[in-house]
């Protein structure tokens, strides 16, 4: 089956503590897996202030993750994090060649900034 | 830009170049809040390509991370200025 690559963004309610934070986060993880899907990195942020309050909340815990999965994996997964009450927001999206070669630089550290262009400008 | 060579303004308008096509970007991470927000002013509005001189097909691209990262709270839709 052809897979594709995805990364997924999702925010957990800031009311848990770490350990249920932890559950969420593989409860997701196997999610994902039995779905048919491979998890390929899960980065969690922790704790970040929202630049706007959601749902009363002024933060909440960020778990990034990157993983290959059929396209029919995608809509049951999401659809779990839309019916868990843990899970303030999410955000998927499917990698196309410009973002992959974008994410292999990443790994590598060779992403182009425009830092200093700015301030030699100004 | 400007083709006539006694043309008043000539010479003094720089031609600006696109900093995303400069710096050799691929794709505009909506993760990346600190570029992002180099390309928004203090109300956190978008600001436009005839300022920022970004290319169009970035300014999309561009515009869409902004998008991203707004839904996310990681920056503000409306930010409140305190004057």
């Amino acid at each position: 089956m052809k897979k594709n690559f995805y990364e997924i963004t999702y925010i957990i309610n800031p009311v848990l503590d770490d350990e249920q934070y932890k559950e969420v986060v593989d409860q997701v993880s196997k999610l994902i897996e039995s779905k048919d899907g491979e998890l390929v990195e899960v980065d969690e942020w922790g704790l970040k202030r929202f630049a706007y309050e959601i749902a009363g909340k002024s933060n909440g815990y960020y778990v990034n993750a990157y993983f290959n999965a059929p396209s029919e994996a995608v809509e049951p997964v999401e659809r779990q994090l839309r019916i868990n009450d843990n899970i303030l927001r999410y955000l998927t999206l499917k990698y196309d060649s410009k973002m992959l070669a974008y994410y292999d630089k990443r790994k590598k550290g060779e992403l182009p900034t425009i830092f200093e262009e700015t301030e030699e400008e100004e | 830009m400007i083709k006539n060579p006694s043309h008043p303004k000539k010479g003094h308008l720089k031609t600006k170049d696109c900093r995303f096509t400069k710096a050799g970007f691929d794709y505009i991470d909506y993760k990346d809040v600190d570029t992002l927000q180099r390309f928004l002013n203090d109300q956190g509005k978008i600001l436009p390509r005839r300022v920022t001189g970004t290319s169009a097909k970035f300014q999309r691209q561009f515009s869409r991370a902004v998008r991203r990262a707004r839904f996310l709270a990681l920056i503000p839709y409306v930010a409140e200025n305190v004057r």
